[in-house]
């Protein structure tokens, strides 16, 4: 039988809904990977809580995730599309994101916007989820619920409609780059947490009069470990996420400059490595050193399209043997970060930024009149982001402690947050001795100490 | 009838309610009160919670 010979046009409508594919294809991929963010952040968040606090930490971080979603949908893609000019809105560029848009639903003539908005949506999702452990152990869930909304479907992504998108305001005017977001996501999370940490305040039993600190042990170091290093998995889903799959033409950043897969490639496992090392050498242990792998990632994020590999890995190295550092410092000053999120992130990010300033500068940014990669405009940037994160964190949370919504009654945290909230016991072969939160063998206990009473609701 | 379109030729927008922005405009206001009210009931709960005597011992 004889078969007809595709005209010119019908191969190019082929290869071009064959290119559209991929796209979706490659991206949905992304999105897959970064849900494994949320694996990690669930599974290290639950290791560092003690026994009584094991099922409202993942409570709280399932729900971040579940609320981030939703609300990314109602307003937080808008906010992306609409300012990136600054706090004015650009209703033009906004009104495709509109969560009435014929855009923002099925719509087969349109491949693209669902699918941005998936890996967009779990972006917001891993701002958010970067504030939750921070705050484990004293934090009412409500008050979390609505400051993760705040973090992850308006300030973050406010910060990403400034220096993460082709016509934000720090790239056309500073001259701003930042390929793999650290500075919309982790320097922004990183301060909005340290705002919300300062008034959370410690955990009871976490400082002495005289200032000096105790180590509060999480109940599984193995678990946050084993997290960490899915969160680490599931940045390459992250990373994937911010580079643009052009059909038919080269891949390019989020600023529109040419670049690879295999550059990323390169500096994420090479900046990775450093900050693995770099965290072993100042602490020795393995907590930190997954950490450190992940600030190392962090660390080399802004320039992964065009740093020279060892440079990553010696970037990454740096930054995250200061960090544990930043860390003993906050310590110190009695604020109590419970995983030490800030120091990765905010630290991290910010310190990533700054030094790409010095290595970046001089690399041409993309349009008629954008400046070139500058160290004022990185370390502008930086600051700006920062102080994005921090203040709205701050402020907000400070509102919710005067009218006394922030942190959980002084019983409840010490008699625990699961046997308070969760009606659900996380190793029911143990058995809660009472207000003590000691936590003994059911097989060996005296029945008394198994009572009913002390199940929890 | 929920469904916007009665061919697949030349369709674009095939969401439920695509053609109807009276409905689309409900659904969402509903989408939106019960997400508030999802943080209501958390607020509710941990009052209940917290005032509970099982864990004020």
């Amino acid at each position: 039988m004889e078969q007809a010979t595709p005209t010119l046009e019908e191969l190019n409508t082929l290869i071009q809904m064959s290119g559209t594919i991929n796209m979706e294809i490659f991206y949905w991929w992304c999105i897959a990977l970064m849900v494994i963010i949320h694996a990690g952040f669930l599974s290290y968040e639950i290791g560092a809580s003690r026994l009584k606090n094991v099922l409202t930490a993942g409570v709280k971080n399932i729900l971040a995730f579940a609320f981030i979603v939703p609300t990314f949908y109602f307003f937080g893609w808008f906010i992306y599309n609409g300012f990136a000019n600054g706090f004015t809105l650009d209703m033009e560029a906004a009104a495709a994101a509109l969560p009435w848009s014929g855009s923002m639903g099925p719509n087969i003539s349109d491949n693209a916007t669902g699918i941005f908005w998936g890996a967009f949506a779990l972006f917001a999702a891993t701002t958010a989820s970067i504030m939750s452990g921070a705050l484990i152990e004293r934090t009412r869930m409500s008050a979390f619920i609505v400051l993760a909304i705040i973090l992850g479907s308006g300030v973050w992504i406010l910060g990403a409609a400034w220096s993460w998108h082709p016509t934000g305001w720090l790239t056309t005017q500073w001259g701003f780059h930042d390929v793999g977001a650290a500075g919309c996501v982790h320097t922004i999370a990183g301060f909005f947490t340290l705002g919300v940490v300062i008034n959370v305040g410690a955990r009871i039993g976490r400082f002495n009069a005289d200032g000096s600190a105790n180590a509060i042990a999480g109940h599984s170091m193995p678990m946050s470990v084993i997290g960490l290093m899915l969160v680490i998995v599931g940045f390459f889903g992250f990373l994937g996420g911010c580079i643009i799959y052009n059909i038919g033409g080269q891949w390019t950043n989020i600023y529109g400059q040419p670049t690879t897969l295999s550059a990323f490639a390169f500096n994420t496992l090479m900046g990775f490595a450093g900050g693995l090392i770099g965290a072993y050498l100042t602490t020795r242990e393995p907590f930190w050193m997954m950490s450190g792998g992940l600030i190392g990632i962090v660390s080399v994020a802004p320039g992964l399209d065009v740093y020279y590999p060892p440079l990553a890995y010696v970037i990454g190295m740096g930054v995250a043997a200061a960090a544990p550092l930043v860390h003993k410092y906050l310590v110190k000053r009695q604020i109590d970060d419970a995983v030490g999120a800030f120091a990765v992130h905010g630290f991290g990010g910010f310190a990533g930024i700054v030094i790409s300033g010095i290595f970046l500068s001089g690399y041409p940014n993309m349009g008629e009149g954008v400046p070139p990669v500058n160290f004022l405009g990185q370390v502008g940037g930086a600051l700006v982001l920062a102080v994005l994160g921090f203040v709205p964190g701050y402020l907000i949370s400070l509102a919710m402690k005067k009218a006394g919504v922030l942190r959980v009654p002084a019983h409840a945290e010490e008699r625990g947050l699961d046997l308070t909230e969760v009606p659900a016991e996380a190793y029911p072969e143990w058995a809660l001795t009472g207000a003590s939160t000691t936590y003994i063998s059911t097989e060996t206990a005296a029945p008394s100490v198994i009572s009913a009473e002390a199940k929890p609701v | 009838m929920s469904s916007p379109i009665t061919s697949w030729e030349g369709a674009s927008s095939v969401f439920t309610f695509a053609d109807k922005p009276g409905v689309m405009a409900l659904i969402l206001v509903v989408a939106v009160a019960v997400t508030v009210a999802a943080i209501w009931i958390t607020v509710r709960h941990e009052k209940h919670s917290y005032n509970s005597p099982m864990t004020k011992k």
